[in-house]
């Protein structure tokens, strides 16, 4: 630089010539034009939806200060205990709110299977056998266990039907209502595939309606057959995908179940297409309130009993969805989150193994789960210990119990279940209008008169 | 993957691609589902926490007046018993009648009976010498069940085994998911027989409806009469000599057998096209299969 000259001023980062960016058209929506364009079908994924939506984080508890009195937080009493179809014969009774939701073995892997199991049979809570069949360890290390009675009918035995505590009709999951399960052949195995009397290796598409009733009526009278096969013992269970809740509770209620499953848009899946994902179902927050006030208007309340499932990713969620009228939560994600998905290992090189970072994996639906989670591989299977990862899924359904209880007891309930929707303020409009709590710091919830008397 | 070398795979025959990448019982962990039988026991065909009944010792049951579930609990009363034959009267098309009998016995029903007829059954020999509605012998494992007359839609829904036979018409939808056995239906069936059908056989003396066979994974379908139209990936199949063996046997064993034989039949099997995606992605490439 010669003496006189002024410094040169650095180039500025943007192109200030550039007229402006497409908000329709960013680059990852062009990228994923390009793909399809060469692949000629949808994309396929595993893990949730990633658009935003009104979500949990949305609402805010409302704990006692004045005009309520908490209950000591670490020391007095604040009851956990569950109970899934309390007209039936034998209940499901749960000590904590949350239970381990269906996953299929054959989505997951037979380490997970029954490191799920474990883990909740040493929380006190229930699983589910998810689509594909029993896998009697399955069985033995659940102390409470569901059997999936689903639209594929893969793997269905009654003779494992009279074994099990309650029995599920799969109708529809939240993460892509309407649409049958998928399995893509990087994971149908022969013994997965032996399982569902299926060929070998084929990209697995379940049925999305049941073969043997189309509608309600229907329905009631295959609740009777289950019922008669199982001597009228356990409950039995719809899980519904959120769409038009308040009637489709309406008539499941009609159908007389002892349980309803409402699986909101956020829940996730082990393979689907992405637009499914994206597309459909509606919220949690709106689902349980239409549920409940469904049930509600029939007069079940207290007799037939609403199961929630979808985006639960804490004890505040699990409170949330409580005060909002479920009487039972059921995860799905976040426990195959307890056993390792995503996390860095050091076994596992995500970037090699499946191309995206840890965190960022959604690669469930490839089959090469670089922890051993979603995998029928059995090298990587070998990555996931099943006595560490039960001791992590405990430790996770304890660490959401008392989480949970924290809310609970600041909003000065002894019982986890007499939180109520009145313990809630939304910090969004449409949270407020979903939820149907008032917007914080006002009287006013969007679209009701008078929150008060709704 | 992770054990083997892509180069590695190349070279391999596939069957030892499948061993490599460990896609065999043997090499996963999990256990095997079923009770292993001795293939070449005599005995001991039942489990071993099934009712002992005797098929000679033969009783009645009146329906009439009864709940479904009245009867369904008599029903293994008498098995706890021992009656090893218990005929039905008047069901007068009661529902789920019969279901969930997970041991031996003859049970014959005298009359007609509703939807879910004899569903979830494992193991008995039913006769019903009336009609049928919806989703007979649904989800069958095995046994037999032979229907006088004619059926309703979704005869056999998602069967895994055994022998289920319908002397008259069924309706749509018939052996809709079937996953292994044996449907038989002596006249014609409805639309959309065989949807999404995964394995075992089903014969269809008369004429089959619109969409036979639709998406149908695997399994045989033998129709004798005309069929209105195939579903999406079901086509048709040569007629072989172990076909016909097998038609002959099978009919006969139930007095179906056509009288002019059964070198008419049509023999119709899964395409195989919609089996696997036609392209996939670079993460989702498979190594093999």
């Amino acid at each position: 630089m010669a003496d006189g000259d002024l410094p040169k001023k650095p180039a500025l980062a943007r192109d200030v010539n550039r007229i402006g960016n497409s908000f329709i058209f960013p680059p990852a929506v062009m990228d994923d034009i390009h793909i399809k364009s060469e692949l000629g079908r949808y994309r396929m994924r595993g893990f949730s939806l990633f658009k935003k939506i009104p979500h949990w984080d949305d609402l805010t508890f409302l704990p006692g200060t004045l005009t309520r009195f908490v209950i000591e937080g670490y020391r007095e009493k604040c009851e956990t205990k569950t109970i899934i179809g309390p007209r039936a014969k034998k209940p499901i009774e749960l000590d904590i709110p949350v239970y381990i939701t269906g996953m299929s073995f054959g989505a997951l892997s037979y380490e997970a299977k029954t490191a799920l199991a474990r883990g909740a049979t040493m929380a006190g809570t229930a699983t589910c056998s998810g689509e594909g069949g029993m896998i009697p360890d399955e069985r033995r290390y659940s102390s409470k266990w569901f059997y999936q009675c689903i639209q594929s009918r893969y793997g269905f035995n009654p003779n494992h039907l009279v074994l099990a505590d309650g029995c599920e009709f799969f109708i529809g999951q939240g993460c892509k209502v309407g649409l049958g399960g998928h399995l893509m052949g990087q994971k149908v195995t022969d013994q997965v595939a032996e399982m569902r009397s299926l060929p070998a290796g084929i990209d697995q598409r379940s049925p999305a309606r049941h073969p043997d009733w189309l509608g309600p009526d229907d329905l009631a009278l295959k609740i009777q057959e289950i019922r008669e096969a199982t001597d009228w013992q356990i409950p039995i269970q719809l899980k519904l995908g959120a769409s038009r809740v308040y009637d489709d509770v309406r008539m499941a209620v009609k159908c007389d179940p002892d349980s309803i499953y409402i699986d909101g848009m956020e829940g996730g899946t082990g393979a689907g297409p992405h637009l499914a994902t994206e597309d459909t179902g509606v919220p949690g927050m709106a689902a349980i309130r239409q549920a409940r006030k469904a049930i509600d208007d029939l007069g079940k309340r207290g007799e037939i009993t609403l199961v929630y499932a979808g985006g639960i990713r804490n004890g505040a969620d699990v409170a949330k969805a409580i005060a909002l009228g479920a009487d039972a939560i059921a995860i799905g994600h976040s426990a195959m989150m307890a056993l390792n998905c995503n996390k860095d290992i050091p076994e596992a090189n995500y970037p090699e193994e499946v191309g995206a970072e840890p965190g960022y994996c959604y690669h469930c639906h490839t089959g090469r789960c670089p922890v051993g989670v979603a995998t029928q591989d059995p090298k990587l299977r070998e990555r996931l210990d099943p006595d560490a990862a039960a001791e992590r899924v405990y430790n996770f359904l304890h660490t959401l119990t008392i989480e949970a209880q924290l809310f609970a007891r600041a909003c000065g309930k002894t019982y986890l279940h007499s939180l109520e929707p009145e313990d809630l303020a939304a910090l969004t409009m449409e949270a407020s209008a979903m939820a149907g709590v008032p917007l914080a710091g006002t009287n006013h919830t969007v679209g009701i008169a008078d929150y008060h008397h709704l | 993957m992770a054990s083997v070398s892509d180069a590695e795979l190349k070279n391999m025959t596939q069957e030892e691609r499948v061993t490599a990448l460990g896609m065999r019982t043997e090499q996963l962990t999990g256990k095997s589902l079923y009770l292993e039988f001795d293939p070449d026991a005599t005995e001991n065909f039942t489990y071993p926490w099934a009712p002992d009944v005797d098929f000679n010792k033969r009783t009645e049951l009146d329906c009439d007046g009864k709940t479904t579930t009245e009867v369904n609990s008599s029903i293994r009363a008498l098995m706890k018993e021992g009656y090893g034959t218990v005929v039905l009267k008047n069901p007068r098309g009661m529902h789920s009648l019969g279901v969930g009998i997970l041991s031996r016995l003859n049970l014959i029903v005298e009359g007609s009976t509703g939807y879910f007829a004899v569903g979830l059954i494992d193991g008995p020999n039913v006769r019903i010498n009336g009609r049928v509605g919806w989703s007979c012998g649904e989800n069958m494992m095995s046994g037999t069940i032979l229907i006088e007359k004619n059926a309703g839609s979704t005869f056999g829904a998602a069967i895994r085994g055994g022998d289920l036979v319908c002397r008259g018409s069924v309706g749509s939808r018939t052996g809709i998911d079937q996953k292994g056995g044996t449907i038989i239906v002596g006249g014609d069936t409805g639309a959309l027989s065989g949807f999404m059908m995964q394995r075992g056989r089903m014969v269809v003396c008369g004429n089959a409806g619109k969409n036979l066979g639709d998406s149908m994974y695997d399994g045989t379908i033998f129709v004798g009469g005309e069929i209105k139209s195939l579903g999406v990936d079901a086509i048709e199949a040569e007629l072989t000599d172990l076909d016909k063996a097998w038609l002959t046997r099978k009919l006969t064993q139930y007095g179906l057998m056509p009288d002019k034989g059964v070198d008419h039949f049509t023999k119709v099997v899964a395409g195989k096209m919609l089996w696997n995606y036609d392209n996939l992605e670079p993460s989702e490439k498979k190594l093999i299969l």
